[in-house]
């Protein structure tokens, strides 16, 4: 059930007006969800689900307590207040307190669109029946995911601070299997509008890549040079934002972490094309207007997404410009204690790219390898951002500019950072769904072991 | 080790101001829980009979409806010393929640659809029954072939967690006191730069009927306690230590009995020992693993790849498929001949264990490999035709009201060896090896052929005997070539049941909860990388 600006006030107040405690936040996250999944050339699961999660957080005198419920129910609410101040009580004074945020001007974010919130299982069929239809004409196996979001989200404090955003999100990906076993192919977007999502392009991409990695032959590990389409440069950098904290740096623990002290911001660490951003406002990665949601998850673990960047205005901000890190994402305690103003990362990653596209950047490749993205990515070591994980759905092998052929997958163990140091040529900027990021050429890549897995 | 009636009263006192302000004495709780409309008996049968028969006269051939009602507790602390006055901070986090819905599951024109929502009532009922055999008719169209379902039965049953303690009846207070104690411990060694633990808490309580006449209700009770000590060398290196007792379907108890401030000074000296420790020498070398790392690498190369579901091709556009296909089964061999593995969802604390499915199947205890063969997968009731099963191992679930059930991992536990095999036997036959406590760093490829696992401590074993710790330790193998290295499995008395808190799977994505007991065991000749 859609929500209103003024339904999610109208929460709040209730709930402010059972509060004692000297600060109370509210947290409303609701959602009307639905997806298709299909697997072995047949519609599998499929379904609908309307959500709700209300964080109350009582705080005061340097304590704070979360209760999360999902009932509206007047006394329902006023329950939930009085145990958010009872936990608030039980629990010890934190040290690293930061007071309520007064009355914020958060940003207008238009990223709500009616063709992904009135999408239901019929409008889902057509993109999972291209996808179907084409496998079952072609002898591959075709699995895949359509899904769609809508989502509200308010937040208010009893400062006078409020905020209220809709937004939606929508995806379909698939991968395409051959029937042997040897070869696998994948393609996917998510994007904020569900009509901008070409299923049956997405389908056919991944049906040409199942086809064309089949068979593939040995190839030993080593380093390569390697040509990273998008989806994989979205892999390698999907831990940055939160290898970007200025605290983390500041007490050591980071690669931005100088040795003996202090951080590296103002140091050229990466090649003079990468500039790196986070912008809430790029419509094809669009964040919401504030920082944290009303968190929850299974076993609470969840927790209360946010923590003290919660509440700070969205905003564009540039990490790394021309090679040289800029900018540290700075919580507000850590602010208070640096007597700096506190800098969230907000939105997608956008990183800028070059003009030309991945088949351009094969062209310029005397010998090295096209990866179409990785798996099960995981940090070795986080002081040198060593990650390891494993190439998927299509590897080929380049020499002298041209594709001569598919390879077996292979393990890794490197750095994003080396990505970005090692770095030749860069295609144009496009989006994977939660970043804008271009193709990438790369020397050096260090592959340990092959993978047999297809 | 539990903190002494004492120190809970001067956690509470540092309260009393807070306390005042709600008009009570510190530690009187009004509210005993986020107690949200509990629906009578009566209700949930009324209900239930709403959906499914609502579902049944619009054409569903099978209808279930899951009500059920979630309640955690998640409290943390991080131990860490102010950066301008040394002072140690105790920076706490407590969190506390209840919520609940139902979803509605229906089986039409031989394709599933499901429906769900937040609001528990008539209204709500009767769209999401409607909803969800619309949806399954808006796709039958695109199947094949109708969906089949094994065999259930049909109960009338309750299932409850055996607990000592109720873990939402322990105040808030003596949790934050204790991981308090323990983060103090830990900071004791000037090494440490942080220390943090949590003690998370959950409690299902799931109430399912089905069309094929079942009313089960159960209460599972799962709690997770864990501290971690990090010692950091400025901007060159960081090695962090957890200890983990094992996460179980328990009560308080299991907290009460893990020690936690013992372990956290224990810990602290392995994570600064480890901080010092030389780098790994790479090549191959034998490894012995100790349970709480093992379990780990139980779950990522036999857990997985015998999952039916992935052996299909379901999970193949995301959590991928597995090695072990079906044409694989009861003849394929996987590891050596003393590796034997079991699946169940019955075993004693352990944290997948419950009475029935989210098929309304009776859980039950069955084999998975014997004697290092492959002979049996993890299944469902619409999975079970498709290999030429008649039932259902009991392998269904969703991680909420609002999450469609499919098949999710049980217990999966390798046996013990045979003979009374001491740690001390399988390390007295190492030359050249080392001897791994921990996780760390955990990837596998998405068919579940090659891995790289770390832990978080390390110690070198010569010439038959366990040495100082090494660093930067990192084992690579295929599955197969693994368990086939396997060949020394400690005792039943070295066997303990490891829970893993968070596995991941399915589009939408879902956690699960599930055990991997086993005991130290011994691997030949396995590729050892140097990380560093």
């Amino acid at each position: 059930m859609a929500w209103t600006r003024e339904e999610a006030k109208k929460l709040a107040e209730k709930v402010f007006a059972n509060s004692r405690a000297p600060e109370c936040e509210v947290w409303i996250e609701a959602t009307e969800a639905g997806h298709t999944r299909f697997a072995a050339n047949d519609v599998t699961t499929s379904g609908s689900a309307r959500d709700l999660t209300i964080a109350i957080v009582s705080r005061g005198n340097g304590r704070s307590g979360t209760v999360r419920v999902n009932d509206t129910e007047e006394a329902a609410l006023k329950t939930a207040v009085a145990r958010s101040e009872e936990v608030m009580a039980a629990a010890n004074v934190d040290p690293e307190w930061v007071d309520g945020l007064p009355a914020q001007k958060y940003p207008e974010i238009r990223a709500a669109h009616e063709a992904t919130s009135k999408a239901g299982a019929p409008e889902r069929k057509s993109g999972v029946k291209a996808a179907l239809d084409l496998a079952r004409g072609r002898k591959l196996a075709a699995s895949g995911f359509s899904e769609t979001t809508a989502r509200w989200a308010a937040l208010a404090n009893k400062r006078g601070n409020f905020g209220f955003s809709a937004s939606t999100s929508a995806g379909f990906s698939t991968t395409m299997r051959t029937e042997d076993g040897t070869g696998s192919g994948w393609a996917g977007l998510e994007a904020p509008d569900f009509s901008s999502i070409p299923a049956a392009e997405l389908a056919r991409r991944a049906a040409k890549k199942a086809e064309e990695s089949a068979k593939p032959r040995d190839l030993p590990p080593g380093r390569y040079t390697v040509v990273f389409e998008p989806q994989a440069v979205s892999d390698l950098l999907g831990n940055l934002n939160s290898v970007l904290s200025r605290r983390a740096a500041d007490e050591g623990r980071s690669f931005f972490a100088k040795p003996g002290g202090g951080n590296r911001i103002g140091e050229k660490i990466f090649s003079e094309n990468v500039t790196i951003r986070s912008d809430p406002f790029d419509a094809r990665v669009p964040g919401r207007p504030w920082i944290g949601s009303a968190g929850g998850g299974f076993l609470g673990f969840g927790g209360f997404a946010g923590g003290n960047f919660a509440g700070l205005p969205a905003r564009k901000t540039t990490w790394i410009e021309r090679g040289v890190l800029r900018n540290l994402s700075i919580d507000r305690y850590w602010a208070k204690k640096i007597e700096e103003e506190p800098l969230p990362f907000s939105g997608g990653l956008v990183m800028e790219g070059g003009t030309g596209t991945v088949e351009d950047l094969v062209a310029g490749t005397e010998r090295g390898l096209l990866l179409t993205r990785f798996w099960y990515i995981r940090t070795v070591n986080p002081q040198t951002v060593q990650l390891t994980g494993l190439t998927r759905d299509g590897v080929w092998l380049i020499e002298k500019g041209k594709v001569v052929g598919p390879v077996n997958n292979f393990r890794f163990n490197d750095s994003p950072v080396n990505l970005l140091k090692n770095m030749e040529a860069m295609s144009a900027a496009v989006s994977t769904g939660d970043m804008v990021v271009p193709g990438i050429r790369s020397r050096d890549f260090n592959f340990t072991s092959k993978s047999d897995a297809v | 080790m539990t903190p002494s009636r004492r120190d809970f009263l001067i956690g509470c006192g540092a309260g009393a101001a807070a306390w005042a302000t709600l008009g009570l004495l510190p530690g009187e709780f009004l509210v005993s829980r986020v107690d949200a409309a509990e629906l009578s008996p009566q209700m949930r049968k009324e209900l239930a009979a709403i959906a499914l028969d609502t579902a049944k006269k619009l054409g569903a051939t099978y209808a279930d409806i899951r009500i059920n009602r979630y309640r955690s507790q998640v409290v943390t602390m991080r131990s860490q010393a102010d950066r301008s006055t040394g002072k140690l901070n105790h920076v706490p986090s407590v969190s506390d929640g209840e919520t609940y819905g139902f979803g509605v599951r229906a089986l039409a024109g031989g394709a599933w659809g499901f429906a769900a929502s937040n609001a528990v009532n008539r209204e709500e009922v009767t769209r999401a029954a409607k909803e969800a055999v619309a949806i399954a008719k808006a796709n039958a169209s695109l199947r094949r072939e109708p969906i089949r379902l094994a065999s259930a039965g049909s109960y009338q049953d309750t299932y409850s967690t055996p607990i000592a303690k109720d873990p939402f009846s322990v105040p808030i207070g003596e949790k934050l006191e204790l991981l308090r104690r323990a983060g103090e411990e830990a900071k004791k060694n000037a090494g440490v730069f942080l220390a943090t633990g949590f003690i998370a808490q959950r409690v299902e309580h799931r109430w399912f009927a089905s069309t094929d006449g079942s009313f089960i209700e159960q209460h599972v009770y799962q709690i997770a306690p864990e501290i971690t000590a990090t010692a950091v060398e400025q901007g060159k290196k960081q090695k962090s230590r957890t200890y983990r007792p094992h996460s179980v379907t328990a009560g308080y108890e299991a907290v009460e009995r893990a020690d936690l401030v013992t372990n956290a000074r224990r810990i602290a000296e392995e994570a600064v020992n480890h901080l010092k420790a030389p780098s790994v020498t790479a090549g191959k070398k034998d490894l012995v693993l100790l349970p709480t790392h093992l379990g780990l690498t139980i779950h990522e190369s036999i857990g997985h790849s015998t999952e039916l579901d992935r052996a299909l091709g379901f999970e193949a556009n995301y959590a991928g498929t597995s090695f072990l296909t079906t044409d694989k089964l009861g003849k394929f061999r996987v590891g050596s001949e003393i590796v034997n593995f079991n699946g169940d969802r019955v075993r004693k604390e352990s944290l997948s264990t419950c009475g029935y499915d989210d098929d309304g199947v009776k859980t039950r205890q069955f084999p998975i490999i014997k004697d290092g063969i492959f002979v049996g997968y993890q299944t469902i009731r619409d999975q079970a035709h498709l290999i030429g099963q008649s039932e259902s191992m009991g392998c269904c679930y969703a991680d909420s009201y609002a999450s469609v059930p499919f098949q999710r991992m049980p217990n999966v536990w390798l046996a013990p060896g045979k003979s009374a095999t001491t740690l001390a036997d399988l390390v007295s036959g190492v030359d050249d090896g080392i001897l791994i406590d921990g996780r760390g760093s955990y990837s596998i490829d998405q068919q579940r052929y090659n891995f790289q696992f770390g832990g978080d401590a390390f110690w070198e074993i010569k010439g038959g005997k366990v040495g100082p710790m090494i660093a930067d330790v990192a084992y690579q193998s295929r599955t197969t070539d693994f368990w086939s290295a396997c060949d020394g499995i400690g005792g039943e008395a070295l066997w303990e049941n490891v829970g893993l808190n968070a596995d991941g799977k399915g589009q939408p994505g879902q956690i699960n909860a599930m055990s991997h007991g086993c005991a130290p065991a011994r691997f030949r000749q396995i590729n050892v990388l140097r990380t560093e």
